[in-house]
């Protein structure tokens, strides 16, 4: 299972990487000026519902290889009502985005992101206590999720921050996502017990670059 | 372009519209854990056992009912299962004995509800030690309904026990014997009982505090023609304790049988197992 997620993932972002047209990011500050940030300091903040991640989900993130490659970390929540216990959850995102498309000089659409989460979820009501069962008795984790994301944004992109000279971005995104047992589900029944639909979650949500 | 023609040309959008927002909203899920149905995947037992109400059997009739179990992921399975119980005649509903879901999950309760809603008949569960995992009690409770529950048709009185000891750490609460007790005494008109429960009394998931209250209970209940179970994903018919009681035990769906019970008189019966 596992295997079979891992190289779906691979295999998107390799194929999505061999089209990679040549940088297209125009904004740079000109005169070289921008005070360098500290690396802990994340780059942009988020904000999103749904995705199996929190009714609410909030957190920051940081950008490497040219602003392609995200990472997230959210903090969500769902309450009692929709869940019977308020859950807590702690999530991990990975995201890469192989094209940036120009719309007009203040919008930007990334058509395509592909990436994976990894959940923890705090809070559950038969949480496994020790000597509960043997050690093989349920194969599954019942706190612990991961599974796939693909998704789309747009951002718009404010005026620099006039004394930096630092870009500013808002953004808002969708995800198409499911999970380990979603994905487990469908691949036990493959005389279509299942369609694929039936397995997708989704999220959007808000980023903003700071 | 007046506004009237701009607003006919995406007024054929409304409904469009208003799907994609209907199906985002269901998709938006807070967690695998949480329990956010539409209405019609709600306390489905309720709603079964007022269907099943709506087509009494005569008093004195034959009654057949199909007995399975442990639907967990078998959802090939259970098209086929459901393709070949509505060949059936004369068959009044169908009992899953628990393990509705694999992981306690709604989706996955979703999910076998919207394979077994086209069975032509009305069907009940009962609650397995699958369904109990994590958030699985609120679930369960939200989408089928009460753990512990009794039914009357035609002349038989079915009793449904959570019997998952094991899932509430042998605490003594499951099985509920101050709720079972008056149940088994009681037949509430009908002629005869039946009690079904997921973990059979035999299963080492069954709470050892109460094995034996709960053997003796069955033992002393009225004309109890059976104590039906799934769990062990094997069909047998036994009497494990050599009092008189016999215990029936499913196939799970991805054995591809199921039981045509039949019960009469006092506590006659008669069990044909079937494969699909």
């Amino acid at each position: 299972m596992k295997n079979i997620l891992f190289s779906v993932l691979l295999l998107a972002s390799l194929s999505a990487h061999a089209a990679t047209p040549p940088d297209t990011t125009a904004t740079k500050p000109a005169d070289g000026t921008r005070p360098e940030r500290p690396w802990y300091r994340p780059k942009h903040l988020a904000l999103q519902t749904g995705g199996g991640l929190g009714m609410i989900a909030a957190g920051a993130g940081y950008e490497f290889g040219k602003d392609r490659l995200e990472t997230d970390i959210l903090l969500g929540y769902v309450p009692k009502y929709y869940a019977g216990s308020t859950l807590s959850l702690a999530s991990l995102k990975f995201m890469y985005s192989p094209f940036r498309l120009p719309v007009g000089e203040k919008f930007q659409v990334i058509p395509i992101t592909v990436g994976a989460y990894f959940s923890y979820t705090h809070g559950t009501i038969n949480d496994e206590i020790k000597g509960q069962y043997s050690s093989d008795y349920y194969w599954f984790s019942t706190d612990t999720r991961y599974g796939p994301l693909l998704g789309s944004r747009v951002t718009f992109l404010a005026p620099p921050i006039a004394a930096t000279g630092q870009p500013r971005k808002i953004s808002v995104y969708y995800e198409l996502g499911s999970n380990d047992l979603y994905l487990a589900s469908y691949l036990n029944n493959r005389n279509g017990g299942l369609g694929f639909g039936q397995l997708l979650t989704l999220a959007l949500g808000v980023k903003a670059d700071f | 372009m007046t506004i009237t023609t701009i607003f006919r040309r995406w007024k054929r959008l409304v409904p469009l519209a208003a799907f994609v927002g209907l199906a985002g909203c269901e998709m938006i899920e807070f967690s695998p854990n949480d329990h956010r149905v539409p209405e019609e995947f709600t306390n489905l037992t309720e709603k079964n056992l007022a269907k099943l109400a709506a087509k009494p059997l005569p008093a004195g009739d034959t009654l057949r009912f199909i007995f399975t179990g442990d639907s967990q992921q078998f959802y090939d399975e259970a098209e086929g299962l459901v393709n070949s119980v509505n060949q059936q005649p004369g068959i009044s509903f169908l009992v899953v004995a628990g393990d509705i879901s694999d992981f306690g999950l709604a989706r996955e309760m979703r999910w076998v509800d919207e394979k077994l809603r086209r069975l032509k008949v009305p069907y009940v569960t009962v609650i397995g030690n699958h369904d109990l995992v994590g958030n699985g009690r609120p679930t369960y409770q939200h989408i089928f309904g009460a753990f512990d529950y009794s039914f009357v048709y035609g002349d038989t009185k079915f009793t449904m026990v959570d019997t998952n000891g094991r899932e509430y750490n042998f605490d003594g609460s499951a099985p509920n014997m101050g709720w079972l007790r008056p149940q088994l005494n009681s037949l509430d008109g009908a002629r005869r009982q039946v009690v079904i429960c997921h973990v059979p009394p035999t299963n080492e998931d069954f709470d050892p505090a109460l094995r034996d209250s709960y053997v003796q209970a069955l033992r002393e209940a009225p004309n109890l023609v059976f104590e039906m179970n799934g769990h062990n994903h094997s069909y047998t018919i036994s009497q494990p304790y050599n009092d008189g009681v016999t215990y029936v035990n499913s196939d799970a769906f991805s054995e591809r049988h199921y039981m045509v019970v039949t019960v009469w008189g006092d506590r006659q019966f008669r069990i044909k197992r079937v494969a699909f």
